[in-house]
């Protein structure tokens, strides 16, 4: 038995160092003499979309492409709901690998822009839009610094959103709690905010941290100093002193039961009814769920406010881009194309805007008319457009999915075990560090 | 002579050809992909990157030697604990279960059917609806406690008791094949021995220690080595219900290499800590096959 099993696992250790000779392959480069590409649709094609948007979008999904189809003689597109971001991400990835069975045209989480552009996932749009002439610079321009990689434009952006605090505002004007806008007035609204039974424990949370993504807490550590990723780009500041000052602040917020970090599987939904059913005053969450938030609330009213800065106050991109994958053939990328330029059209936006919690995208909305009447709708996102510019692009590194997932395992631990920090972001910055170099 | 060996060699043509198809299958869809796994293994392919390198033994180094090692250990311990869960409740539990309801009466068959049902039931269906139940604070398992005088429980965030959790769901699904295998391997005892093993006055213990449990050790062994190897594999489970957390303590092995893949895009690291996994699946299962030949009793 022993010799048999010695003899499989030398085959396959000898086999899988034959075959390793396949790997490294080069692509091959564009040669100067290559032909002329045409980016125009000349022949009736059906393209696949992919995207993420949930049940109660999907006949606004059905008005848009219905949309475009009729617009359209010769390209037809099935939009296809493929399941949340993760679920898009790893469809297409294996789509990637395999070499097949992509879509035409897809949405992707902002954070995987610099992974997908560095690994070549993407097309590179540049061309297409220098091709047809298309108008980008009507994008924000930490829009286009997101949504590009190493000066290729391997994405466009397309439903964005950000980091924002959801509070009870019939609460607030009760009780007269004023919602910080420094991460220094915090402690004393987190304490005014609180309701504690007679046993000592809390009975309403002034507010909940996600911990289930590093997204939402990761704004107030850019805000106070903090280098998640440093200008080297191989070592994170994430074992500081900066970084270690705000994450005992967290964690002294959580021991005194002014707030919970919410993490595990059900954590969103879980923050979310806790909010509904007035046992949180706040939530930290993503601003695309006003329309949610709001359908679901029936007894108060729903303020949306700023995150708490600190030295700034900047926040993050959130949200989805468009991109057409690199291996189609081109006659799919050009009716792709052709579908991506209509989904990010400006009245294309504002309908995906009205009809869902996203910002509006585009310049010429943002600051005209047609962004005042859309504050008349929803006023609520007056404290997203006070903002407009303090929303930047998400940092970008190929190694940043490793970091995010080690970054949150660890904050899980300290916040909810109550572990020694500094030990803790010790061991845990030497692991992203080592992740950093080896990603770079 | 020469006739007899030109049918005897056309007769094992004749057998290959009909295992042919078999092998290929096998050879396409197993070994195959077995060999790309080594052979990524010392590669820095990350999935999406098509121009990747060989790095020699990075990856077993980081596995072995690097920040990659505590993960590896912490993943074996869960997956250990969790194996030893299943087994206990599937071959425990299911031969508890066999004892009482090894009966003929038509109530216990239809409380044998209710038992044995949960099997049927897709995981990923059985894990969505478990993670309600468990739900802190909207769960009907903590709504059942509150109202006995208890306190909820958070079943799936705290980290001492959500490999338990999940073990509820696999101990809910499993416990009814244990004890439809046992059955049948009952049904086929022939009722000579107790009877001779009455009238000698043994006890209903020594019976059962002396004559059904020793006739039952092919079916351990049988449920012991399908049970450990699905059950070092879990992964749906895990996936549904805590996604490896909280802090990796229900990261199983399976797991983790879904997740250095998957979400990290690590196909390298990934396809390392796999063919650890199947090394060590292969070496436990050689082992059990071989103690086993020892000491179990294939009389009946």
């Amino acid at each position: 038995m022993k010799k048999s099993v010695m003899l499989i696992l030398s085959l396959l250790v000898v086999c899988s160092m034959l075959f390793a000779g396949g790997a490294g392959e080069k692509a091959k480069a564009p040669t100067a003499d290559a032909p002329k590409i045409s980016y125009e649709v000349t022949e009736p094609i059906t393209i696949e979309w992919w995207h993420a948007l949930e049940q109660q979008y999907w006949p606004l999904v059905d008005e848009i492409v219905g949309g475009f189809n009729q617009s359209q003689k010769l390209i037809t597109v099935d939009a296809k709901y493929i399941g949340n971001y993760a679920t898009v991400n790893e469809t297409l990835v294996a789509a990637h690998a395999a070499g097949t069975g992509l879509p035409a045209l897809t949405v992707a989480n902002t954070p995987y822009v610099a992974e997908y552009g560095k690994g070549g996932l993407c097309e590179d749009l540049n061309p297409y839009i220098k091709a047809t002439g298309y108008d980008i610079d009507d994008f924000g321009e930490g829009l286009i610094v997101a949504t590009t990689y190493e000066d290729k434009q391997v994405t466009l952006p397309f439903l964005i959103s950000t980091q924002v605090m959801y509070y009870n505002k019939t609460m607030a004007d009760k009780e007269g709690i004023v919602i910080p806008a420094k991460l220094n007035d915090m402690e004393s609204f987190l304490a005014k905010a609180t309701k504690k039974g007679p046993d000592g424990k809390t009975t309403r949370w002034a507010t909940i941290i996600p911990g289930w993504d590093q997204w939402y807490f990761e704004t107030f550590y850019l805000n106070n100093g903090v280098k998640i990723v440093n200008d080297d780009r191989m070592t994170t500041d994430l074992g500081g002193k900066a970084s270690s000052d705000i994450t005992k602040q967290f964690q002294n917020w959580v021991n005194k039961g002014y707030t919970y970090w919410a993490s595990g599987t059900s954590a969103s939904s879980v923050m979310r009814q806790n909010f509904i059913d007035q046992k949180a005053f706040s939530v930290i969450h993503t601003s695309s769920l006003y329309n949610t938030y709001k359908s679901l609330v029936k007894d108060f009213e729903v303020g949306m406010a700023w995150l708490p800065g600190g030295e700034t106050k900047i926040s993050e991109i959130g949200g989805s881009v468009l991109l057409i994958p690199a291996k189609n053939s081109q006659a799919v990328k050009n009716a792709a194309w052709v579908f991506l330029q209509y989904l990010v059209g400006k009245d294309v936006n504002m309908k995906w805007a009205d009809g869902t919690g996203y910002i509006p995208t585009r310049n010429s909305v943002l600051s005209s008319q047609e962004g005042a009447e859309f504050l008349k709708r929803k006023p609520a996102f007056k404290a997203v457009f006070d903002n407009l510019d303090e929303i930047n692009p998400r940092i970008q590194h190929a190694g940043w999915n490793q970091l995010s997932t080690i970054w949150r395992a660890y904050l899980d631990q300290i916040m909810i075990e109550n572990s020694n920090v500094d030990t803790q972001l010790k061991a845990m910055s030497q692991e992203i560090n080592e992740v950093l170099a080896d990603s770079e | 002579m020469k006739l007899q060996l030109s049918r005897r060699s056309s007769k094992q043509v004749g057998d290959f050809a009909t295992v042919l198809p078999a092998l290929l299958f096998l050879a396409l869809f197993v070994y195959y992909p077995v060999v790309q796994v080594v052979r990524i293994s010392f590669t820095n392919w990350n999935l999406i990157n098509d121009n990747y390198q060989n790095v020699g033994f990075k990856n077993w180094i980081w596995l072995f030697k690097g920040s990659g090692t505590k993960y590896l250990l912490n993943s074996l311990k869960v997956t250990t604990l969790y194996t030893l869960g299943e087994l206990f409740v599937t071959i425990v539990g299911g031969l508890m279960l066999a004892m009482i309801f090894n009966r003929m009466a038509g109530s216990f068959s239809l409380m044998r059917a209710l038992v044995f049902l949960p099997k049927y039931i897709a995981m990923s269906s059985a894990a969505v609806v478990f993670l309600w139940i468990l739900n802190t604070d909207n769960g009907i398992l903590n709504f059942f406690l509150t109202k006995i005088g208890g306190s909820k429980v958070n079943w799936l965030g705290d980290k001492n008791r959500a490999l338990f959790s999940i073990l509820l769901l696999t101990g809910w699904r499993t416990i009814g094949y244990g004890m439809m295998i046992y059955l049948a391997a009952m049904r086929g005892i022939s009722t000579t021995y107790y009877e001779a093993a009455s009238i000698d006055g043994a006890s209903k213990w020594t019976q059962f220690s002396k004559i059904t449990l020793p006739l039952l050790s092919p079916t351990t062994l049988f449920l012991f080595v399908t049970t450990f190897i699905s059950a070092m594999k879990v992964f749906q489970s895990v996936d549904v219900m805590t996604s490896g957390g909280p802090y990796r303590s229900t990261e199983v092995i399976v797991f983790m290499i879904y997740k250095y893949a998957m979400v990290d895009f690590r196909m390298d690291r990934a396809s390392t800590v796999a063919v650890f996994f199947f090394i060590v699946l292969l070496a436990i299962t050689a082992a059990t096959m071989k103690i086993s030949n020892r000491s179990v009793n294939y009389d009946v």
